[in-house]
């Protein structure tokens, strides 16, 4: 049969944000794919040049609308590493409280858009209202609701308000409930099933070369997670496991994201019992150093990091960010190849697209 | 392909071996296979902070050297490519990750500003295609032997490398 190529995007429903995924098929079967993004392109790390350290801050959380509050987290990391600032150890207690809050958040948003693509219509409207508890949470923390400029360098913009602890636990409790309802909803959908299992396999060296990281890295049974393997903050004193899936499919993907979230709520209980009493940032320098900063995160996508130089002046001199997205998409077309028109949506959305911080 | 098992690589075999110092630092493991193989073109090692390393090659070597990380010294994953411009040359910077020894490589060759050009190593690494296009499209970077070296984020007719320092709005 003859051979053609389709657009899937820039404006299909599939695609969640503004980008293009060229596939050629033969028939109903792809044989070739081609991503294409850059319609968002902004030239974040040119403006970040023109702008003083502590204004970064709020350009940082707009990288990634999905989970903001993980990327000026970053910035901030990177930007301590270069000026050689010690967090206090409070104000990492609240960055880790708040980051995991922002990876469930930002994986029940993956899970609405993912239920919602593959037919199962009442998983959006399940995922959204779920998120508004730790969206609430959030925003009575640092004031907004999807870009919060919450962290600062040298530790975070002010304490936790007072009935903090309470919410939290009550949020992780109904959290927990809520996601066993979800398996059981998924899981005994056979529909759901169907379009996942056994559906764009990635194999295990594959997604090692391919630079995949993220949630994807580990439900193809690479157990590697950088909050466990190269802890910052104040990872190494909580206790978890990393999820990992040994299928390399489509429902690997989606059961590692599940099992993260249980995870991010152990992660909340034990920060917020753990949280000492003290100081919830230190001041820092306003001219950075000559010299050259790193900071690498697990990102709710991936793998997150910043590549800071600074040359002595308010402003750093370039600012390389590195976004897991823009490189697992470069995946895709080892994902696609061999499977049909249908199992796209499955498969695209199983890598969970944001494109703010892929064209950057 | 090694990664499976977390961890130092076997020790165990041959309990006769005096114990040493390298075995126990993935970093110091590092730092002297690198040495031992590239003595002229290695330079300026530093450890950064525990699991990270630091170190200077020389861009003639640098595609011979991300072999024999990847090959040998089990570095699995590129995290990262940076261009970074300074006044008479281009610094290409390299974050390399190993998943099995838990180790981060800062990896920094520099390339004239009259011949800018480094190898590519999106063959030994593919994660690296998509950053060096990038690299190419933001700073004008040539990345030899790529497969496919075309502008990625910005238009194909677009006719600056915007991240230059003299490209002003």
């Amino acid at each position: 049969m003859a051979e053609m190529w389709i657009n899937m995007g820039p404006q299909h429903p599939m695609t969640h944000g503004l980008w293009n995924l060229r596939i050629k098929v033969d028939g109903e079967t792809i044989v070739d794919a081609e991503p294409e993004v850059g319609y968002l392109h902004r030239g974040i790390e040119k403006l970040c040049e023109d702008r003083t350290y502590t204004q970064i801050i709020p350009i940082a959380d707009r990288l990634c609308y999905g989970a903001s509050l993980a990327w000026s987290h970053l910035y901030c990391m990177t930007v301590e590493d270069l000026m050689g600032i010690e967090v206090p150890e409070r104000a990492e207690y609240i960055r880790v409280a708040a980051l995991e809050m922002q990876r469930i958040a930002s994986h029940l948003m993956w899970l609405a858009a993912y239920a919602a693509d593959l037919g199962a219509m009442i998983g959006f409207i399940y995922s959204m209202r779920d998120r508004e508890v730790f969206i609430d949470i959030l925003q009575a923390l640092s004031g907004s609701r999807i870009t919060y400029n919450f962290p600062r360098i040298g530790g975070v913009a002010h304490d936790v308000y007072p009935t903090f602890e309470r919410d939290t636990l009550r949020a992780c409790g109904y959290m927990e409930k809520k996601l066993k309802e979800y398996e059981d909803l998924y899981e005994g959908s056979k529909v759901f099933m169907m379009r996942n299992e056994g559906v764009g396999v990635l194999k295990k060296q594959d997604a090692m070369n391919l630079g995949v990281t993220g949630p994807s890295l580990r439900a193809s049974g690479v157990k590697y997670d950088i909050r466990k393997d190269m802890p910052y903050s104040v990872y190494p004193e909580i206790d978890f496991e990393p999820a990992t899936h040994p299928d390399c499919d489509c429902y690997s993907r989606f059961k590692v994201r599940m099992d993260e979230m249980y995870q991010s709520c152990r992660i909340i209980r034990q920060a917020v019992a753990k949280m000492p009493k003290g100081k919830w940032r230190v001041l820092a320098p306003r001219n950075g150093p000559v010299g050259t900063g790193i900071g690498r995160v697990e990102d709710p996508r991936g793998e997150g990091m910043m590549y800071v130089v600074g040359n002595g002046t308010d402003r750093p001199y370039r600012l390389k960010i590195r976004s897991p997205i823009f490189v697992s998409v470069s995946a895709a077309p080892k994902m696609l190849i061999g499977y049909k028109v249908a199992d796209v949506v499955a498969i695209m959305g199983g890598l969970d697209m944001c494109i703010g911080e892929t064209d950057r | 392909m090694a990664g499976e098992e977390k961890g130092v690589a076997k020790r165990d075999e041959g309990l006769e071996r005096a114990p040493s110092l390298i075995d126990e630092n993935p970093e110091e493991r590092v730092i002297r296979a690198l040495i031992d193989d590239f003595p002229s073109a290695i330079a300026d090692f530093k450890k950064l902070k525990k699991g990270v390393v630091r170190a200077m090659i020389e861009r003639r070597e640098l595609y011979k050297a991300c072999k024999m990380l990847r090959d040998k010294l089990g570095f699995e994953h590129i995290s990262m490519i940076s261009a970074v411009e300074y006044d008479a040359k281009f610094e290409i910077v390299y974050h390399i990750t190993s998943y099995q020894h838990q180790l981060l490589l800062e990896l920094i060759t520099s390339t004239p500003k009259d011949d800018l050009s480094v190898d590519s190593v999106s063959s030994i690494w593919g994660g690296a295609n998509w950053q060096e296009r990038e690299a190419y499209d933001l700073m004008g970077v040539k990345f030899n032997n790529h497969p496919k070296l075309e502008r990625i984020l910005l238009p194909k007719d677009y006719l600056y490398h915007p991240l230059r320092k003299d490209f002003k709005g």
